[in-house]
């Protein structure tokens, strides 16, 4: 079994990581009530954070990283947050429910290569992250008064992409604690909001103690987050959050990926493939 | 047995779960066309053994070769066709159609490929009122069909059919065979307790070997 997960990787399909997203979707697109509350939770998070924004009306700007207020602040959190949590939790969400549905001994049987299962089972996750990012922000400029006329929106983009990128490494990582250790959505939840906590998704991190700012100055998440809020609220000042993503995902994803393919082989030996 | 023109070839498989071995030291070699019946009791390794050779599961210890390459290496996995358990493989709220065009894309890279191939099977094996339904709605043995349909996606080399007609019924049984008569090239390798299957089979391999 040693050839079965070459190094390095031959290039995914994309007709086949396509055949993903679209099952994925449709799947999704059955649960039509589902994708309602999911929409409806949003708004009410969005609302929670305008109320209390509202609230403390006096809060200094000069640590929210351009950010007009502290509802700016936060609600371009929540939306970024849903994306970054579709990448780095996306593959580790899926892989549990094709445990838990039975499909992944199936899956597995067939001539799929590991990058096109790993990036295949994500990019659906991910996508949908984004359209519902884009959602919310439609709605805080519409209906809650956020301006973005600053806004830099291919900065905006490209740290979007790089963020992306660079969680989906983190993603396949989790993706294959999951596939070992089965039940292992909790610490994968439990790492993916740590890394918002200490990012400065919805409070500014000055306010964090000394070593939990520390932590927050390395973690991946905190680029995403300063890096976007730049391109939307400053207009500019993102490219070294840029950088620093692309190079966390091209030193990443291989290990992410590489990772991957060894707890695959490692559910293989174990006889567990089919199991939850 | 053993043979110089096999496509798929096991020598010494050996799979233990714990302490409890569950294959001890199998060979077999099987030629193309060949139907070789796994026989015995449930629970004595038989589909263990078509798991080692999907590359679901790795033998404890032995070798198990499709087509020159092992299992479950890629190369390997393009040459099988398996209908391993049957209740938890399918996306349930999907048709039968979209779920085999699904595992299709994974088969062929040309889609339109895919699909000709899809509805071809969904015509020769009959099953087009399957095919149409949510398969949350199908009962086991249409399930069951809608697994041989996909397991013949591709046309394997090999294929690996986990006590395939179980479920059926006796028209769906006869379709099922005359489906492995018009594949004369696909060897066969079939897990059953059943000896009307085994005796449309060239060969029986006893189980617990």
């Amino acid at each position: 079994m040693t050839n079965a997960f070459p190094f390095p990787f031959s290039l995914p399909r994309l007709g086949v990581i396509a055949a993903l997203v679209r099952r994925d979707y449709l799947v999704q697109r059955s649960y039509r009530l589902a994708f309602v509350l999911d929409l409806f939770y949003g708004i009410v998070n969005l609302l929670v954070f305008y109320f209390i924004s509202q609230t403390f009306t006096d809060v200094a700007t000069a640590d929210l990283s351009g950010a007009p207020s502290y509802f700016a602040f936060a609600s371009i959190g929540i939306a970024i947050t849903i994306v970054l949590q579709a990448a780095s939790g996306g593959l580790a969400h899926r892989i549990r429910e094709e445990q838990l549905t039975g499909t992944l001994e199936a899956l597995t049987a067939q001539p799929i290569t590991v990058p096109e299962l790993s990036f295949g089972l994500a990019a659906f996750q991910f996508g949908f992250g984004m359209i519902r990012a884009a959602f919310y922000l439609l709605l805080t400029g519409l209906f809650f008064g956020v301006s973005f006329t600053q806004a830099d929106w291919v900065g905006f983009v490209t740290v979007l992409i790089a963020s992306g990128a660079a969680l989906a490494s983190i993603g396949v990582l989790l993706g294959a604690l999951v596939l070992v250790m089965k039940r292992g959505e909790v610490l994968t939840g439990a790492i993916t909001f740590a890394m918002g906590l200490v990012s400065g998704a919805f409070f500014p991190i000055a306010v964090l103690p000394g070593w939990l700012q520390t932590i927050g100055s390395v973690v991946p998440t905190r680029f995403a987050y300063d890096g976007l809020r730049s391109a939307i609220f400053e207009g500019g000042g993102w490219g070294g959050d840029a950088v620093a993503l692309i190079v966390f995902a091209v030193i990443g994803l291989p290990i992410g990926v590489w990772c991957f393919g060894r707890a695959l082989l490692q559910s293989r030996r174990a006889g567990t493939i089919s199991q939850y | 047995m053993k043979s110089n023109g096999a496509v798929l070839s096991i020598e010494s498989l050996n799979r233990r779960f714990g302490r409890r071995e569950v294959v001890r030291s199998l060979d077999l070699a099987v030629e193309a066309g060949q139907r070789i019946a796994l026989w015995g009791p449930n629970g004595s390794g038989k589909s263990t053994v078509l798991r080692c050779v999907a590359g679901t599961l790795v033998p404890s210890a032995g070798s198990v070769r499709v087509g020159g390459h092992q299992a479950g290496e890629l190369a390997a996995r393009r040459l099988v066709g398996a209908s391993l358990s049957q209740e938890r493989s399918f996306y349930l709220r999907l048709s039968g159609r979209t779920n085999l065009l699904f595992f299709a894309r994974m088969r062929y890279d040309n889609q339109r490929e895919g699909v000709r191939s899809v509805d071809a099977l969904i015509e020769e094996l009959e099953i087009a009122d399957i095919a149409a339904q949510r398969v949350d709605r199908c009962s086991t043995g249409m399930v069951q069909q809608l697994g041989i349909a996909r397991a013949l996606l591709g046309d394997p080399v090999v294929l690996l059919l986990d006590e395939p007609t179980r479920s059926l019924d006796a028209e769906a049984r006869g379709r099922l065979w005359s489906a492995l008569e018009r594949r004369p090239h696909a060897a066969a390798l079939i897990a059953t307790h059943l000896d009307e299957d085994v005796k449309l089979c060239d060969e029986r391999v006893s189980f617990p070997v």
